[in-house]
């Protein structure tokens, strides 16, 4: 029985107009095991998945699950067999409860009527058996988004699902709740359930991983047994070469003191937080999550008001009120949420670029001048080596790692000092994430101050070359990068806040 | 004590009551300033009155309260409303059985919501533009049915139709009372307690969520223009009642009126948020408006001014109270 397949695809095709976005690709799952799908961003994991649990249908192939051929499959068919799936955005509807969004859809009755408590105790029952500590009654738009991301995780398994898709489910989880999030992944494999992981935080595999299949550009490339030290086979068969570097370094003389934030306090997530930033380096923040290292660089930008603090530029003390201040004086920042806070992605992206530079592409009278906006457009794509049709396509239509370089070269276009990045790898891939450290490493070069927010721990430390951890708003601690540890990271990290447990 | 207090937090607890609650209140001193102003305000006869002036109201707010609740909007209400009117009117002028020219004119409108659901949420138009189509187009139908004219009285055979519909009285209220009361009660129980309510609550929430989790999002969003297009039909019906004749005009603007006593009542134009009992209450303010007003001698212009700022003012004051409240959280 251990061996038999719970699901079976083969030979399944997708087009979408214009894009073979599936091609002759197969996957075998088997009960009690954690099968993880790998591959680039666009490399069709998310479609595959999404053909399992019926939210496309597939144009040719054959389903199986347990055995049993599927012909039709939408999104109630595959609850009814078990397939759930919790995707990589989050989908809840903020104005109802917890109970209510887990019952979604198949909300219990008696007669006509909605039976509100026993919904209520069935959530209350899956909530407790998950080891996660909420009310089945609050309003989903009222809780933290990793809070929102457990329920999403309860919503699927509320179902009796056996066969568990999940789609980035970790990246808005704080470490605590991965590791309880791994505790319940092991609980289900253990009770039979077959679980598909994508994630793009690769270390996170060895911990529940057992096996791996790959796919690339639409096409399954190959299946294996996961083993830790093959990682770099698998990095290989995801990108379809070898990566040499994967965090490649330059290194540049340290120049002068270009900015520097004293005792800035903006909430209570920043407090007293004091930071330098010289020359031909590149200063990594690392922290938990909700150590305060958005709110820090949200509050510097101008985004969020200030308290207190002092924020000097070139030696010289500038007054940052509002975003439109620190564009000004050459402060810059690419948020962490591309798509909500970084790009308008309705937009194209020559109007994504032109932007925040309307000041310097209009005339007198506010009129944009075309040709200067085309001139930036070009000049911003070339330098950047931004992959796309035209200058014309909508931002949201471009890959992740080149949205991010539409969101850097909207900012280079107009001589910044100071460049903030917020976790500007978040969800690109391994070859996108090169090129983006590629990009940080030539700002470094022209004497472009770099201040890089990150979680991933070993990003942080391949490319800063000065360390500054945060914990619960204040900065607990500055390591330069060579002399790094992870302990030596986490355990600042952690100061103060004892109770909270590190991933890894 | 304690059954009360418990009783009070049960009753808190029902989302959106909070606002509701507000406005409760404000409605409360505002009958109270009027009826000080003018006691006459207070008489029985002017209370039946005023419910009956209400009624329509609420039920036109009852309609575009479920469309406001799934996040989408009917403007095409006001022109069912003259619609079902002149549709009626017209059919009983030519000696139809008054009660046939109901069902009639309930086919007709139920049409009208039909197209409007399916133009939504089948062929995925922008609502506003969808309904403001069908809004010119029923219009159109209302001036069409009787060539362009008004029609002429129903006449005495009708009687029996008037009275069901405005000037009978049950008890102290007026029948147009209890209709509204009725329909009330039944959409109120649909939207809060059947799964048809939850969908509709989802639906404005977050339509992707809710497709995902295999909500039918085109029959519900047909279900609720259809209980948009019942409701402004039921009110077409009371005004060719009241006034024994059709116009071609009748309606105008009710989808406005609609949009305000929801609004006033807390339901949220962005979808998912809201509940019925808001909408009565939305509804009423803008009746003792419109009554108090009156009495106190003020001119219609002054009036829509004074109701203007009131629509405006509330939802303000329920932004500011949210920001208050997300601030302190964040804080």
């Amino acid at each position: 029985m251990q061996d038999e397949y719970i699901v079976e695809l083969s030979h399944i095709m997708k087009s979408f107009p214009g894009v073979k976005a599936l091609d002759d690709v197969s996957f075998h799952l088997k009960s009690g095991e954690v099968m993880a799908l790998l591959g680039e961003n666009g490399a069709g994991k998310s479609t595959l998945m999404k053909i399992l649990s019926g939210v496309y249908t597939r144009d040719e192939g054959t389903i199986r699950i347990f055995g049993e051929e599927i012909h039709e499959m939408n999104p109630q068919k595959a609850q009814e067999l078990g397939v759930a799936i919790i995707h990589q955005e989050l989908n809840m509807c903020q104005h109802l409860t917890v109970a209510e969004n887990m019952f979604l859809g198949r909300e219990k009755v008696k007669g006509m009527v909605l039976s509100q408590r026993e919904m209520n105790e069935e959530a209350r029952a899956m909530l407790g058996r998950l080891n996660i500590n909420m009310d089945p009654t609050t309003i989903v738009g009222d809780m933290s988004v990793s809070k929102q991301q457990m329920v999403e995780i309860a919503k699927a398994l509320s179902t009796n699902a056996r066969v568990l898709i999940m789609d980035e489910p970790t990246s808005a989880l704080t470490s605590k709740e991965i590791d309880d999030l791994f505790v319940i992944i092991r609980k289900l494999k253990s009770e039979g359930c077959g679980i598909v992981y994508i994630s793009h935080r690769l270390e996170e595999l060895k911990h529940i991983v057992d096996r791996v299949t790959i796919m690339r550009d639409g096409h399954y490339i190959t299946e294996m047994e996961f083993d830790e030290n093959r990682m770099d086979t698998i990095i290989a068969h995801m990108v379809g070469r070898e990566i040499k570097e994967k965090f490649p370094r330059i290194s540049c003389p340290k120049g002068k003191k270009i900015f520097e934030v004293r005792n800035l306090n903006a909430g209570r997530m920043v407090r007293d937080v004091s930071l330098e930033l010289y020359e031909g380096e590149i200063v990594g923040i690392a922290g938990l999550m909700g150590a305060g290292r958005t709110e820090t660089t949200r509050a510097i930008f101008g985004v969020d008001p200030k308290e207190s603090g002092q924020i000097l530029l070139d030696g010289q003390e500038v007054t940052i009120r509002c975003a439109a201040d620190a564009i000004k004086a050459g402060i810059v920042l690419a948020p962490e949420d591309r798509k909500k806070d970084g790009l308008c992605t309705k937009l194209s992206i020559r109007d994504n670029i032109a932007l925040p530079n309307l000041d310097i592409l209009c005339n007198a009278l506010g009129v944009v001048n075309r040709k200067k906006e085309a001139i930036m457009t070009n000049q911003a794509v070339e330098s950047l080596k931004i992959k796309l049709p035209n200058a014309e396509v909508d931002a949201g239509s471009l890959s992740g790692g080149n949205q991010q370089k539409v969101v850097v070269g909207k900012w280079l276009a107009r001589n910044s000092r100071v460049v903030i990045f917020d976790e500007p790898t978040r969800g690109i891939d391994v070859a996108a994430k090169v090129e983006i450290y590629n990009l940080m490493n030539q700002l470094k070069k022209e004497g472009i101050g770099v201040l890089f927010v990150s979680s991933e721990m070993p990003e942080v430390m391949g490319i800063s070359d000065r360390i500054i951890v945060m914990c619960d708003g204040r900065v607990t601690g500055e390591i330069m990068a060579e002399d790094a540890t992870q302990d030596q990271i986490l355990k600042f990290a952690t100061q103060f806040e004892s109770k909270i447990g590190a991933a890894d | 004590m304690d059954k009360k207090q418990s009783g009070l937090k049960k009753l808190l607890a029902v989302r959106g009551m909070g606002q509701v609650i507000t406005v409760g209140i404000g409605f409360v001193i505002l009958y109270i300033a009027f009826g000080i102003m003018n006691p006459v305000f207070f008489s029985g006869k002017n209370v039946a009155n005023l419910l009956r002036q209400i009624a329509p109201i609420v039920l036109i707010g009852v309609g575009q309260s479920y469309v406001l609740i799934t996040g989408n909007i009917d403007l095409s209400i006001g022109s069912v409303v003259g619609m079902s009117c002149m549709i009626s009117a017209t059919l009983m002028t030519k000696g139809m059985n008054p009660w046939a020219a109901v069902c009639v004119t309930i086919i007709c409108c139920l049409v009208v919501g039909i197209i409007n659901g399916l133009l939504v949420a089948e062929c995925k138009l922008p609502p506003f533009i969808a309904t403001l189509g069908t809004m010119t187009i029923a219009r159109g139908i209302a001036q069409i049915v009787n060539n362009n004219y008004n029609t002429d009285s129903i006449g005495d055979g009708a009687k029996a139709f008037r009275d069901f519909f405005y000037y009978g009285k049950m008890g102290p209220l007026y029948n147009t009372v209890i209709i509204a009361l009725i329909l009330w009660l039944v959409f109120n129980f649909v939207l809060s307690k059947t799964r048809t309510g939850r969908h509709i609550y989802a639906i404005g929430s977050n339509i992707e969520a809710a497709k995902l989790s295999g909500v039918n999002v085109v029959s519900t969003t047909v279900k609720v223009y259809l209980v948009s297009a019942f409701c402004a039909c039921v009110v077409g019906l009371i005004t060719c009642a009241t006034s024994g004749m059709g116009t071609m005009d009748a309606g105008n603007s009710y989808e406005m009126y609609a949009v305000a006593a929801s609004v006033i009542g807390g339901v949220s134009t962005l979808g998912g948020q809201g509940i019925l009992l808001g909408t009565v209450i939305g509804a009423a303010i803008w009746g003792v408006l419109q009554n108090g007003l009156q009495f106190a001698g003020a001119p219609v212009a002054i009036r829509n001014i004074v109701i203007g700022v009131i629509v405006v003012v509330s939802v303000l004051l329920d932004v500011i109270v949210r920001s208050g409240k997300f601030s302190k959280k964040k804080g």
